[in-house]
């Protein structure tokens, strides 16, 4: 080791670690949340709301683990993903109406779907070098503009059986007094899978750590022979498939299909990502935060409701929490650099 | 002579090509309805609102940012100016006089102005990403919007402020004027005012743009309250053609200021951008806009039209640009190589 | 007995009518330390980028190990054992030491799955081949360049190494990781793996090297080793010019002062820093990388402000909190960075150099006059001889000389009394470091004060009357340069006390 006078860098104990961490502060703070709700309206900490909002954000959910590949890979967002859900759910409840199936044939036939429309996005990024948002604004326009030609916006009120019967499936059920049988969702499972998912592509798989090699430094990794447009492929084909899983879930949830109703929460999802500590520069996030960061909208969005607040609060609150988020996180990455020892002076 | 980087003679030649071939394209199409006075004077009404809004999201653009609160903004400012002529007027709004309405609109406008400052602020002295940082203020003041109006539409605005987006001087509509008032003023801004200049060497690099002697903090935050004061303006604009407001209006438009700064030449990393490109491209966008209507063409198959143009643009620029790049870098080396080696004896510098 | 391992014969290539290498041959031994050195545009990052497989030769026979090979494709140049560690390294800030070292090879194993046991054996094997100890587990974005360095090379040795190819490594090295650094290159020689470093710091280069190749104008003009050259016969044959070395003097005692600084200081920066400037004064401060030397011209230059002490410009006390007041005050800071700190590298020539001084180019109502600042540019291009055909180019197409020109005319075009310059010819051809060394000393003569930061020992020794030595922070000493031999020097600004 040569010996080197030790620079003045944070020590590599547990604690330190930890609060350098955006998902310490996320969790901290959801524990925060949970309890001021609970004080103020107890019926927050039940099993029934608690797996109530963990059904209903199971969409957002999903589309945050492919939404946080993509900031992995480039730091430009991706925001076509709920047109591409929009579409494959209008083409996946027409199919099953028309050629009937069962609940795995609907996921296999919306995940192909949407995982093509997504290969699009990634062949004109790679190809044309171009910032993923342009690239993504384009296909956004493209493909919710023809799917509102093709359907004239239309809504589906009734769903074929088997999207409801995958949307009222549940686990670990209970009865209500009044009948009504509540537990975990099927919904939120397939929300964590694709969570675990994402997880270990990334920390375990050569396809994921090609997207960090990526995201942190694009000409080193065509110079150490990461396979650059199999890896580009693959996210934005794997945004694809999941927000067409999304689109069964969301179908599966609400029952009914309303051309525009996905679309518009793009910036939601990247929002909670960026939360979730995914950086807009690129190479840095983890499934983890972005789970953390979706479950924080959904506490937040449900605490609401819990206070009789209206509806009308739900941006101003998100739109709080992101900018005090970033704030810290800007004021912190600024101490650091001021931090940062230049020269060791003698005394 | 202009600097070098708004001037852009080949890609502006090509709009300005492609606007001829659209309005001959459009008159062919609907001979009877689109080549008339009375299409040319509603084009001219609706122009400035999406020109106003690109305009804005152009000058945060080359600075190296984007603004996407600049939809919401306008809707802010419309509100604030709302509550203002009720506080103000009462009942009366609609009947307010000129004092009145300009006073309200004033302040509509010094909440834009305030909404810049912060976001500037942010960028500038925080150091927020700025895609960050507008994404927070615009969800905040959507949410703001929201609460405020609870969804209702409000409405009742006075002659003048009606005027503004709505009026005719003489065969002129209002709104277009104070178009030409601001493109003209905005061509002198960007190329002979140090602000102006410096929005331009803060996109391309800001450090070295710190290093030569420019105040790059303030001119960021100049940046963006000239870009708030553009939602300002979109504000009373729309207030005056649809008299009302409402939390969410135009929300689409945030998409297409950003598609109208690409198509003008914006550079997206920053640091580049024609106002003449850009105009041409709001134009270019209204006429197509306003022919496929008249064709009573499904207006979502232009908005996919609209997301096709930007690819074939994307997928234009690039192969044009690696060409033009490749030869003039070339060009520009081997005439290098002979200013430096003049052919003959080497003599002494 | 060593014998070859890289030979290169009669290597021709062009580009868009540059004749870039005429005919080059060139040859590595099996564990040898070869140095590469010459001019910019003389070749040595074409004949770099046809060693390492990026560029194919027009002509010519490469062999390796005694075969001969069609041409070096990147895959065929690894295959061979050839690697290149560039300026930028090509490190991934948001990995770990553990992945950065071992990331080639994995990808070269091409397996799906990730085995991070295998990641952290592969990198601790690839350290200890050079004795070298890093956490495995810190983030490379956080080690400092030192480091950085040393986990590209742990790279480059977890393949099969047989040349190590280093570009430019030590330019922005603090002293004692220049030294782990060479002591690693003996280290790979001991191995029995050449390298071939390229590098236009003299000094190491005779440290180090057993052969020095010199390129000028695409042609191979000597190969030697260091024993038969020394400073003034390497000038001479990478420029085929001998220059001038006349010391500069500086005699007018009664020159005003222009700069006081008295007990500047700012914590982990530089501490305590006293001296004056007078006009007409060449004053070199030296000092290694971390010794403080560009935080205290930042520091002067409004860019990081001092924490505590005075500065003085004609006697007058002037707070530099912000470049803006330090332009005011007459000071102007050429940086040496060029590429990120000197200039808006797409703006064009006339936009760089008239940025700092767009207050001085107001007309009516307070509008930037175009003609002007066109006029402005056009006068300082024809003073500082900037070859350049329209103004309206981008800078970038300048060469590196040019574009230094380009930095030191437009802080000249706003008249500044007292003139920082860092590292004014880093990256700046032979001859035409002379030109700016010779135009530096007009100004002197014409009652400029510089300040000239360099770590370039004879640079400051010839060009400056007085040399501040800084270390750790702090001003060491303050020499005379009158009759100062460079060994002298240098043994000040490496000593410890």
């Amino acid at each position: 080791m040569s010996p080197r006078p030790v620079p003045a860098h944070p020590g590599r104990g547990v604690l330190p670690d930890l609060l350098r961490h955006n998902e310490t502060y996320l969790a901290v703070l959801i524990v925060v949340l949970c309890a001021a709700i609970t004080l103020a309206n107890p019926a927050f900490l039940t099993y029934e709301n608690i797996t109530g909002f963990l059904k209903s954000y199971a969409m957002l959910g999903i589309m945050a683990v492919g939404a946080l590949f993509v900031l992995v890979l480039s730091g430009s967002p991706d925001v076509s993903f709920t047109a591409i859900a929009q579409v494959v759910e209008y083409a996946v409840v027409v199919a099953a109406m028309r050629l009937g199936g069962n609940i795995f044939l609907a996921l296999l036939f919306a995940a192909v779907l949407g995982m093509a429309l997504g290969l699009v996005n990634g062949a004109i990024v790679h190809w044309f070098r171009v910032p993923t948002i342009i690239v993504t604004i384009a296909t956004f326009n493209i493909y919710f503009g023809m799917l509102y030609v093709v359907t004239h916006g239309k809504l589906i009120n009734s769903v074929p059986t088997l999207f409801r019967t995958f949307g009222n499936a549940l686990i670990l059920s209970r009865v209500s007094r009044i009948g009504a049988t509540y537990g975990l969702s099927l919904m939120t499972l397939v929300w964590l899978v694709t969570a675990a998912l994402g997880w270990f592509i990334l920390a375990r798989t050569s396809l994921g750590r090609s997207v960090f090699a990526i995201g942190g430094n694009e000409v080193a990794a065509e110079r150490v022979g990461v396979a650059m447009l199999r890896t580009r492929l693959f996210v934005f084909g794997l945004v694809g498939f999941l927000s067409g899983v999304a689109a069964v879930v969301h179908v599966s949830i609400v029952q009914s299909v309303v051309p525009n109703i996905i679309v518009g929460k793009e910036l939601d999802v990247i929002a909670a990502v960026v939360l979730g500590g995914a950086s807009v520069f690129g190479g840095k996030g983890t499934i983890l935060g972005s789970v953390l960061g979706v479950l924080l909208f959904a506490i937040l969005n449900n605490g609401l409701t819990l206070l009789n607040f209206s509806s009308y609060w739900y941006n101003v609150t998100i739109g709080v929490v992101i900018t005090v988020a970033i704030t810290i996180s800007a004021v912190q990455q600024l101490r650091r650099q001021r931090a940062r020892v230049h020269v060791n002076v003698e005394p | 002579m202009s600097p070098a980087f708004l001037r852009r003679p080949s890609s502006n030649r090509t709009l300005a090509g492609i606007l001829l071939a659209l309005l001959v394209l459009m008159s062919a199409l609907n001979p009877q309805r689109f080549p008339t006075l009375g299409n040319l004077v509603s084009m001219s009404y609706q122009l400035p609102i999406i020109a106003f809004l690109s305009l804005g999201m152009m000058v945060t653009m080359v600075s190296g940012g984007i603004n996407l609160a600049i939809v919401a903004t306008a809707n802010f400012t419309g509100i604030v100016t709302v509550l203002l002529l009720q506080a103000l007027a009462g009942d009366a709004a609609d009947q307010a006089g000129p004092g009145v309405a300009l006073l309200a609109m004033a302040g509509g406008l010094a909440a834009a102005v305030v909404v810049g400052l912060v976001t500037g602020w942010l960028i500038a002295f925080v150091e927020v990403p700025p895609i960050l940082a507008t994404l927070a203020t615009m969800t905040l003041l959507s949410g703001v919007n929201l609460v405020i109006t609870k969804g209702y539409t409000l409405s009742g605005f006075p002659d003048f402020l009606l005027a503004v987006g709505n009026g005719m001087a003489g065969p002129v509509p209002i709104p277009f004027i104070i178009l030409l008032v601001v493109v003209a003023v905005m061509g002198v801004f960007l190329r002979r005012t140090r602000t102006g200049l410096s929005i331009y060497m803060v996109g391309a690099n800001p450090i070295a743009a710190g290093y030569s002697n420019v105040p790059v903090r303030a001119v960021l935050v100049r940046d963006y309250v000239l870009s708030s004061a553009f939602a300002a303006l979109t504000a009373f604009i729309m207030m005056g053609q649809l008299n009302s407001v409402k939390a969410n209006y135009a929300e689409s438009y945030l998409l297409v200021s950003v598609l109208a700064c690409f198509l003008g030449g914006v550079d997206p990393f920053g640091g580049a951008g024609s106002l003449t490109g850009m105009v041409l491209s709001v134009v270019i966008l209204q006429v197509v806009s306003t022919g496929v209507n008249l064709l009573r063409m499904d207006p979502f198959f232009i908005q996919a039209l609209w997301g096709f143009i930007i690819l074939v643009l994307l997928a234009a620029s690039y192969l044009g640009g690696r060409l033009r790049e490749g030869r003039r870098l070339r060009a520009a080396r081997s005439a290098q190589q002979t200013a430096d080696h003049p052919p003959g004896v080497g003599a002494a510098r | 007995m060593a014998h070859e391992f890289l030979r290169l014969e009669k290597i021709h290539k062009s580009f868009a009518g540059v004749h870039a290498l005429r005919g080059v041959d060139f040859s590595i031994q099996q564990g040898e330390i070869h140095c590469l050195v010459g001019e910019n545009g003389s070749g040595k990052s074409t004949l770099i980028k046809i060693i390492s497989g990026v560029l194919h030769p027009d002509s010519g026979r490469i062999l390796v190990e005694g075969r001969a090979v069609a041409s070096l494709g990147s895959a065929a140049t690894m295959a061979s054992g050839i690697q290149v560690i560039y300026q930028d390294l090509s490190l991934f800030p948001n990995l770990t030491v553990a992945e950065n070292i071992a990331i080639a090879e994995v990808k070269e194993r091409g397996r799906a799955l990730v085995n991070w046991k295998e990641i952290r054996d592969i990198a601790r094997a690839a350290m200890a081949r050079i004795q070298v100890d890093l956490d495995l587990e810190v983030e490379v974005g956080e080690l400092p360049i030192g480091k950085q360095q040393l986990v590209a090379i742990c790279r480059a040795l977890t393949s099969e190494l047989k040349l190590l190819i280093l570009d430019e490594p030590t330019s922005s090295l603090p002293k004692p990781d220049i030294d782990h650094l060479l002591a690693v290159v003996r280290d790979l020689q001991a191995h029995g793996i050449a390298v071939l470093f390229v590098s236009h710091k003299l000094n190491e280069v005779f440290e180090v090297a057993e052969r020095i190749t010199v390129l000028r104008d695409g042609e191979r003009v000597a190969t030697l080793p260091p024993g038969e050259l020394d400073d003034d016969r390497l000038v001479g044959l990478m420029t085929g010019r001998t220059l001038s070395r006349t010391p500069f003097a500086f005699r007018d005692t009664a020159a005003p002062i222009v700069l006081e600084v008295r007990g500047l200081s700012k914590p982990n920066n530089f501490e305590d820093i006293s001296f004056q400037l007078r006009a007409g004064e060449i004053v070199a401060l030296i000092g290694l990388i971390g010794s403080g030397r560009t935080e205290l011209a930042l520091a002067l230059f409004g860019i990081s402000p001092a924490a505590r002490g005075e500065i003085r410009v004609e006697g007058n006390p002037v707070p530099v909190r912000s470049v803006q007041e330090a332009v005011a005050a007459g000071i102007a800071y050429v940086p040496e960075n060029r590429l990120v700190q000197g200039l808006v590298m797409k703006h064009s020539v006339e936009e760089n150099l008239t940025a700092p001084v767009l207050d001085k180019l107001l007309g009516r109502l307070g509008l930037v006059d175009p003609v002007r600042k066109a006029a402005l540019a056009r006068e300082w291009i024809q003073t500082l001889g900037i070859k350049v055909a329209d103004p309206a180019v981008p800078v970038q197409t300048l060469s590196g000389g040019n574009q230094q020109r380009v930095v030191i005319a437009k802080w000249l075009a706003a008249d500044p009394r007292i003139l920082i310059l860092d590292g004014p010819t880093v990256g700046v051809d032979v001859m035409a470091k002379g030109a700016i060394h010779q135009y530096v000393r007009d100004l002197a003569a014409r009652g400029m004060a510089v300040l000239l930061i360099t770590d370039e020992i004879p640079e400051a020794v010839v060009n400056a009357n007085r040399i501040l030595i800084m270390r750790a922070g702090r001003i060491r000493r303050e020499i005379d340069t009158v009759g100062l031999q460079v060994e002298e020097v240098q043994q000040l600004v490496e000593a410890r006390t």
